[in-house]
Parts: C-alpha cells; structure tokens; sequence
C-alpha cells in the first residue's frame, strides 16, 4: 500500500495530559522544552476540562514556546480556536465534526483524526484527512474508555488497508513500539509515557533511535 | 441580519433531541434558534446544527451555533453566539467574514461596548431575571440595565435570563431589540402555544 504523507510529518506523537491546571501551559511548555532538534514531534493539546477561551490563550502560549522547537502543534477537536492561534493543525476524534467538513473552512492546516476501528479509519481515510491514530493497540489507563486494547494484528490490518499514515496509541512503549511500525504504522503516539519530565530526554533519545531504523 | 424587532430567540437546552422542540417554536413564529448544547460531541452538534439551519431558511429563520464557530463553519449557519469565557470576538469574526452574525453575551455595559466594538451584530443582555436554566451566581440586572445599555450604545440587545409571558413586554419597553429564553419554552407543556404566546406579548407592545 502506498503512502500519502504530508511533506514532514513527524512520526512521534505528544499528546498533551489532560491535567493543565490553568491553562498556562506549564507542562506542556516543559515537555517542549525537553525535545530534541534532531527528532520532529508532532504535539497534541489535548486539555478537554478548558473552555475556549481559555484553550485559546494556551494555544498562543504553546505556539510561542514552540516557535524555535522541532515539533508540529495541534489542537485537539475545536478546528476554529487552532486556526485562529494560526497552529499547525487540528486533531479530531472519531466522534468530532465530519473531517471533510473541517476541511472545508480549515484551508490546508494538518487535519488527523482518532479511529478506534477498521471502520472509521476507513471512513476517515477517505474524508481526506492527513493521517489517523488508532487505539489503543495496548493496554493503558489513559485509553480505557475507548474499550479493550485491539492489538498489535488490528492495527497491521489498518495499516494495510488505508493509505494515510497510521499512527498507534495506547500502551506504547519503547519495547513494543517496534512491533507497530513492523504491522506498517507510521509512527506511535503517546500520553502518559512522555508525562514524566525526568525520564522525557532519555525516551526522547531511545524513540530517535528505533524511528530512524 | 438579526431578525427584525421585536423578536423571539430560542436557546436549546440539554435535551438529547432538540431538533423536536426547535420545529415546534419555530411553528410558534420564533424568528431566531441558538444551538447550545455543551455535551453533545462535535458530529452530534454539526448533525443538529444541519438540521435546524434547514428548519430556520424554511421558516425564515435565523440559525446560531453558541460557542462553536467551526461547527457553524461546517453547518454553514447564520452566525454564532459567544460567551465571555469563548473564543475573542475579533478572533472569531476573522473565522466568520463580514457577513456572519456574531453575538455576544455581556453582564455589563463595558462588556457591551466591547462587543460593539469587537463587530458584534448584537449583545445577549442579562441575566435581566432569576433565572433557573443556568446556575447564576450575582444578582439579575433587571430591566433597567438594559434602557442604561440602550442609552450608551448602538447595538442591538436581546434580553436573557428568566423572562417569560410576565416580563417579558417590560424588557422590550426598556429597549431590548428581542428576548432569548430556554426554560420558558423548554419546561412549557407545550413548546410550541409557548413560543406563540411570547411572540404576541412581543408584537402587542411594539
């Protein structure tokens, strides 16, 4: 299956924790801070507990820290706040806005989208938009409500039927990251893993490594 | 444009299906429907919102996504209605163009003069009264925050918060353009004789 990626696309994926106290940023401020100019990242803000305009001052803080950093940022489902803080793109998740709407007003900003089945990612492939995260491959905490982990051969059969690429999520670690890219994700995305500020720069350094290979 | 004066607006609330309430005051000669629905997920919402923009050009009616400019984006609606605690009105009305109505909740008349000046096309007032719909904290303005909005602006206001068939003509005597309500309609036995008793009160004190 040939792969349509956007010029770019980085094949790590932040995602934001959900627990910015006050929109301020802090966290994922640092996390930013921690990466390595030799490794693209692409991070999600995810911070669901924040209203818009709060969202809004977060985006245009991340944006700043960003600005001399390796990494694509993106705004977790409102499409119009990530537009007017000029980010990167928009991630939409599978109960989100119809992607080819989104598309319809979002111009050319990078626009992904959550699956959690062959389905959807079928669906949301052909909607047009410029790559998919499907989980949770592994078991996680952060992930149980989107249901049981559907292994490593669910996101192999994905991968092998889309032609947007695939990331993995849910209970990704440096050991069994291999096995997702070697089902034809990619690339692998993460939460909680990249939380921890301590063990960040060395996960950064141990992800390089397997990506490039 | 905002509906002519005076006007009834519908404000939708929590219910799973507000598409069934909305065709009813819309039969009820309400002239503009605010989609406000804050735990639907994002496809519910631009389902909805294609729903009730199609109901409201039927009725000559004048659709608004409250909160969400990129879902009246996607439903092609008439406008948006923010709240202080939304996306900034100067950067929602780069999102929308020049044409789209932009309204603005306020709870002072600063707030309503930074609307104005932002390119509101008009100012959701209140709340004038109790209200129950929506947990309030500070006291009503009561109707005469509005004449005092009135007198030192240009924008048109429509009066939010617990009005109903008996205060209603009193909001509109004091200056507001129209009325916003939820519970009036929403809690009424029947939705639609509610819309239509409001929308007299309305038109007989003009």
């Amino acid at each position: 299956m040939s792969i349509n990626t956007p010029a770019m696309l980085p094949r790590l994926c932040i995602v934001s924790s959900g627990t910015d106290p006050d929109g301020s940023g802090m966290q994922i401020r640092r996390q930013l801070r921690l990466l390595r100019p030799s490794l693209p990242c692409l991070l999600q803000i995810r911070e669901k507990h924040l209203d818009a305009a709060a969202l809004f001052r977060l985006s245009l803080a991340v944006k700043e820290e960003a600005a001399s950093r390796n990494a694509l940022i993106l705004l977790n489902e409102r499409a119009d706040i990530a537009m007017a803080a000029a980010l990167d793109g928009v991630h939409l998740r599978e109960s989100s806005c119809p992607a080819g709407k989104v598309r319809s007003f979002i111009g050319r900003m990078l626009t992904g989208k959550s699956v959690h089945s062959l389905e959807s990612a079928v669906k949301a492939a052909e909607s047009g938009v410029d790559y998919l995260i499907f989980g949770p491959v592994f078991d996680t905490p952060s992930k149980r409500q989107y249901g049981a982990p559907q292994g490593s051969d669910a996101l192999g059969a994905i991968c092998r039927t889309v032609s947007v690429p695939v990331f993995a999520i849910g209970g990704i670690t440096p050991e069994n990251a291999p096995l997702c890219l070697a089902e034809g994700a990619y690339g692998v995305a993460a939460l909680s893993l990249f939380t921890d500020t301590v063990t960040l720069p060395e996960l950064l350094e141990t992800f390089e490594k397997l990506l490039a290979s | 444009m905002i509906p002519s004066a005076p006007f009834l607006c519908y404000v939708t609330d929590e219910s799973p299906s507000p598409v069934d309430s909305v065709r009813k005051v819309l039969e009820g000669g309400a002239s503009m429907i605010q989609l406000r629905h804050k735990s639907a997920s994002g496809e519910q919402l631009y389902l909805w919102a294609k729903e009730m923009q199609d109901l409201c050009r039927m009725h000559n009616a004048v659709f608004i996504v409250n909160d969400r400019v990129d879902i009246a984006l996607a439903a092609d609606a008439d406008g948006v209605h923010l709240g202080q605690e939304d996306l900034p009105a100067r950067e929602a009305r780069k999102l929308l163009g020049p044409k789209k109505i932009m309204g603005i909740s306020a709870s002072t008349l600063e707030e309503a003069l930074r609307a104005e000046m932002d390119g509101a096309d008009y100012v959701g007032l209140g709340h004038i009264f109790e209200t129950s719909s929506k947990e309030k904290h500070s006291r009503p303005l009561g109707p005469e925050a509005i004449a005092a909005v009135r007198a030192a602006a240009g924008i048109p206001i429509v009066a939010i918060g617990g009005i109903n068939r008996l205060n209603a003509a009193r909001t509109i005597a004091s200056g507001a353009s129209g009325i916003a309500v939820i519970a009036a309609i929403s809690r009424a036995p029947e939705p639609e004789r509610a819309a239509r008793e409001l929308v007299s009160i309305l038109q007989h004190q003009q």
